[in-house]
């Protein structure tokens, strides 16, 4: 048993690793076989640590955090089906919003020590925002090859990350 | 003599190194040839997602101990199944959702392209300089919207709805006056009154008897076209409080019934021209007004009490 929970780790951590740096660094091109490993523990790490720091604001939204993942996950995947000349599998699309869930993580702990009402509060969230949807419209138009869409495939995924925002800040 | 044995000590470990090499791409071979920055990545980690699952190949250097009881045929047989059921599972909602909703044709008013949306919004805001309303292509068949202008496309309605639902939440944060559960509330009702709108207007196409090329997805298309404006006037509210929610409420108001009224009068107009021409282009021409008007009313509905909660 603790071996096949090595075996497993081992294995996620590499591709979590690869997939995390793609999301830290969206100016780089994404590789078009990255998403043919999908990986849900790294999503769910990021959503837990999401809902983590939420709760260090003092916002026990655990079960909102959830509701609006899966239906947020359902609406990209149902978009991407009728947009994409490929398909898309559920286990895809999850993945790669989970992994660009991190700049979201990241704006939530800094919600800890400022208010995000405030000018710059409102600055980091539009910036935390567009950094998610720039990463993962990124890694969803290389791993669909849907080039002259990019920005519409981002705006639904700024949406998305945009319900997470607003339970940040308010 | 040591030049010979260099020789060939390099010409023995080559044949080695060929030896093992198409093993490992043996492995890989499902995947397209790594670009030249991922080579070591892509190779690593393709090395430890399949060999686990017993694809063939000696594990390679640093493999994790273990590995061998994912070789068990008994958790092979585990993920067969999952991944078959996963299958059936997804053929069974297909075939029972093509019933309903034909999945063929809601892809063709998904079919937009970036420059499609830049101009439709542009429309939208100002319809006035647009001349040419009609389709170019034949009627039958569905166009895609990135083929042709005029034609209705379902992907800004339904990105416009959600915004409008988070604007809404964002306007109520600034009111101190948001919790979860005002989204869900925000949507449903909206969603409620968009059905009943769309209701009403499929019974009074049916009752009015009108031949119409108007499929159903366009009329929903049609009714969500407002939604870019109540966008619009919720930001201008938030900003310019009354003045500024009122002046954009007007503005919209007037661009989304002449657009309306074009896009229509080209797709309801031309086929009355039957023996009750007069009254059949009457009534059509009535069915028209009212469509258009009725937006701005709506628009009025929905914004109107999410601007004056205090």
């Amino acid at each position: 048993m603790l071996a096949l929970c090595t075996i497993w780790q081992v294995k996620c951590l590499d591709v979590k690793r690869h997939q995390t740096l793609a999301v830290l660094n969206p100016f780089k091109a994404a590789e078009h076989d990255m998403m043919q490993d999908t990986d849900l523990a790294g999503p769910l790490v990021f959503c837990l640590a999401f809902g983590g720091s939420l709760m260090l604001c003092g916002k026990l939204q655990f079960g909102y955090i959830y509701g609006i993942g899966v239906v947020g996950c359902m609406a990209m995947y149902f978009l991407l089906n009728m947009m994409s000349l490929t398909g898309v599998s559920v286990g895809c699309v999850v993945s790669v919003l989970g992994y660009c869930l991190l700049p979201m993580v990241i704006l939530s702990s800094s919600a800890v020590l400022l208010s995000l009402k405030g000018m710059i509060g409102i600055v980091l969230t539009v910036l935390a925002v567009v950094w998610c949807s720039f990463s993962s419209s990124k890694l969803f138009v290389s791993a669909l090859s849907m080039e002259n869409q990019q920005p519409l495939v981002a705006y639904p995924c700024g949406l998305v990350y945009g319900v997470f925002a607003l339970l940040t800040v308010f | 003599m040591d030049v010979p044995s260099e020789f060939r000590n390099p010409g023995k470990r080559r044949p080695k190194k060929g030896g093992t090499k198409p093993q490992l791409y043996e492995d890989t071979s499902m995947q397209p040839p790594p670009s030249e920055y991922g080579a070591h990545h892509g190779q690593g980690i393709n090395m430890e997602g399949y060999n686990p699952s017993g694809y063939g190949g000696p594990p390679g250097a640093g493999q994790f101990p273990g590995a061998q009881y994912l070789n068990d045929p008994m958790a092979n047989m585990a993920m067969q199944y999952g991944q078959s059921l996963a299958g059936q599972g997804t053929d069974f909602v297909h075939k029972n959702l093509e019933k309903y909703v034909s999945t063929s044709r809601v892809k063709y008013y998904f079919a937009v392209d970036t420059t499609y949306v830049m101009k439709k919004l542009g429309m939208l805001c100002f319809p006035f300089t647009h001349s040419d309303w009609s389709i170019k292509f034949n009627q039958d068949q569905p166009v895609a919207p990135r083929d042709d202008i005029n034609a209705p496309d379902l992907y800004i309605p339904s990105m416009a709805f959600v915004t409008y639902i988070l604007i809404a939440g964002v306007v109520l944060g600034t009111y101190n006056k948001f919790t979860p559960e005002q989204l869900g509330i925000q949507t449903s009702s909206a969603l409620v009154w968009l059905i009943l709108e769309l209701l009403i207007l499929n019974m009074s196409l049916y009752i009015m008897n009108l031949k119409t090329d108007l499929k159903y997805l366009d009329i929903v298309a049609y009714c969500g076209y407002k939604f870019v404006g109540m966008i619009v006037c919720l930001l201008a509210g938030m900003v310019f409080q009354s003045t500024g929610y009122y002046s954009t409420l007007l503005w919209f108001s007037i661009t989304i019934a002449f657009f309306l009224v074009q896009t229509l009068r080209v797709k309801i107009l031309p086929h009355s021209e039957d023996s009750n021409y007069s009254r059949g282009s009457k009534r059509s021409l009535y069915l028209i007004l009212s469509i258009s008007l009725l937006q701005p009313v709506m628009m009025w509905w929905l914004t109107g009490y999410i601007m004056f909660t205090k």
